[in-house]
């Protein structure tokens, strides 16, 4: 099953700020892969999502980035700044706490394996 | 993996320029993303644009342009919409007050000049800053943020002067002149010289400033043009001909010690006039060899508010009245309904120009002076 868009819409900010919290340095493709991969295909971020988020962030001075050049190419590096460090933990809490909300609020019962 | 070749990178580049992508950021992160796909999914033999723009297709929903656009919306404050509303609502009601203010003022129709005012004021106050605050995000470079910075001032400063003008309100020729200049001499070459640097706005900028240079021009030679030389020159010479004419009168016989009072004022009042256009309190004689431009003009502000030129008026038309009440004869009453005296004092400024106060008054006293002669020597 692979998670309808308005579920993510609200997330994506976390989603990138905590992926960039584990990793120094990404780049806009590696994201997208990363969240396919520890989802196992269940997350899908979109292009036209996930690069309005990052110039976004890149705005409200969470990330810095850096540009490398490969011939005709540019690829542009984001890295989390020390107040994306702040708020990407803010936002893990939050989100986690909201969580917990939910399960409370929709009477899920977690999983026993 | 595949390997992309420098004309597949072109390729995709302008593709995504041509979507209508403009941020240059922008447009590196989706070249990448895509030379990214491009490197992992496809097989050395398949078809590149094919595989290129199914890839492309996934991005978006309606266009490619509409990632640029959340961008844009993300980037600019959280009331961009409410912002995009004010901006399309001033624009439209600037464009309707100002087309039924001109058709008003055509027609001499009462509210001309509340609808212009309102419309070129919301144009340049509203409208104008409203869209150089929305474009200045969009704007990337610092010299980008500066052309649209200038170009939205000498919009506003451009319009507000033609209100001047329609109004007659002073300074409008020192803001049409500012604007024209700073148009020229810093939004143009600005203009060119940044948009020329960048190979995709290369023709258009090109061609927008051909346009601007000749609106400039156009601008500048009506300013030039107006007012003719010749209709100035006209009626200079048609007024000093009737001041000629009075003094003619004046000298049959002398005038009386009330008359002697309006033409006093009379001059007084001339004199100030005259003084503001010409920097002289009288035309003086031989004043067609001296290159000398009555211009027409406003009064300025000896008759705005309670100026000098204001309490003269009233003194005019009070003594004018005392005049004609002690006059037996009504034919040789000074009529004064249709002349300067009709008009409130303190509106004399808002409605009058300098010429026609001067041949207002000068009709004045033609007609004291007429009354005077035949007190005098009355008219068989």
């Amino acid at each position: 099953m692979i998670f309808s868009s308005e579920l993510i819409k609200g997330t994506l900010k976390t989603i990138v700020l905590k992926l960039l919290a584990d990793n120094s340095k990404m780049y806009g493709y590696e994201i997208t892969q990363r969240v396919k991969d520890l989802t196992k295909d269940r997350i899908q971020l979109t292009e036209g999502a996930l690069y309005p988020t990052l110039h976004a962030l890149e705005e409200e001075g969470l990330v810095t980035t850096e540009l490398e050049y490969n011939g005709k190419r540019a690829r542009k590096y984001y890295r989390l700044s020390p107040s994306g460090k702040k708020r990407s933990r803010e936002r893990v809490t939050e989100f986690s706490d909201f969580v917990e909300t939910m399960k409370l609020l929709l009477d899920i019962q977690p999983k026993t394996t | 993996m595949y390997c992309i070749t420098d004309e597949q990178i072109e390729y995709i580049l302008s593709d995504i320029r041509r979507n209508g992508v403009d941020m240059e950021d922008l447009q590196y992160n989706l070249l990448d993303h895509i030379c990214c796909i491009i490197e992992q999914e496809l097989k050395e033999n398949d078809d590149f644009e094919r595989f290129y723009h199914a890839t492309l297709r996934r991005f978006y929903r309606r266009d490619l342009r509409e990632i640029e656009e959340e961008t844009i919306n993300l980037l600019t404050f959280k009331n961009y919409y409410a912002m995009r509303k004010v901006l399309i609502a001033s624009g439209v009601f600037s464009v309707f007050a100002f087309v039924t203010g001109s058709a008003f003022k055509f027609m001499y129709w009462p509210g001309a000049s509340m609808l212009l005012t309102l419309g070129i004021g919301s144009f340049s106050l509203l409208f104008l800053p409203l869209l150089f605050i929305l474009k200045a995000r969009e704007a990337k470079a610092a010299a980008d943020k500066f052309v649209v910075a200038v170009g939205t001032a000498v919009g506003a400063l451009f319009s507000m002067a033609i209100l001047f003008i329609v109004q007659h309100w002073p300074g409008a020729n020192m803001m049409l002149f500012s604007a024209i200049g700073i148009a020229a001499f810093i939004l143009l070459p600005v203009y060119f010289f940044t948009g020329i640097r960048r190979p995709e706005t290369r023709l258009n900028t090109i061609i927008m400033s051909i346009i601007l240079v000749g609106i400039i021009g156009l601008q500048f030679t009506m300013v030039r043009l107006r007012p003719s030389a010749s209709q100035t020159w006209i009626r200079m010479v048609t007024y000093a001909q009737d001041e000629e004419l009075l003094r003619k009168m004046q000298a049959t016989h002398p005038p009386g010690k009330q008359a002697a009072e309006i033409n006093e004022i009379s001059d007084q009042l001339k004199g100030f006039v005259l003084q503001r256009s010409i920097g002289m309190d009288s035309i003086p004689p031989g004043f067609d060899k001296m290159g000398l431009h009555l211009n027409e003009g406003n009064l300025g502000k000896e008759f705005d508010n309670n100026g000098n030129g204001v309490q003269l008026l009233v003194r005019l038309r009070n003594a004018v009245n005392t005049y004609n009440a002690a006059l037996n004869n009504e034919a040789l009453k000074i009529p004064v309904n249709n002349s300067v005296l009709a008009t409130d004092p303190a509106m004399t400024g808002a409605l009058y120009s300098n010429l026609s106060v001067l041949s207002s008054i000068n009709q004045l006293q033609r007609y004291l002076a007429l009354a005077e002669n035949n007190k005098a020597a009355p008219a068989q």
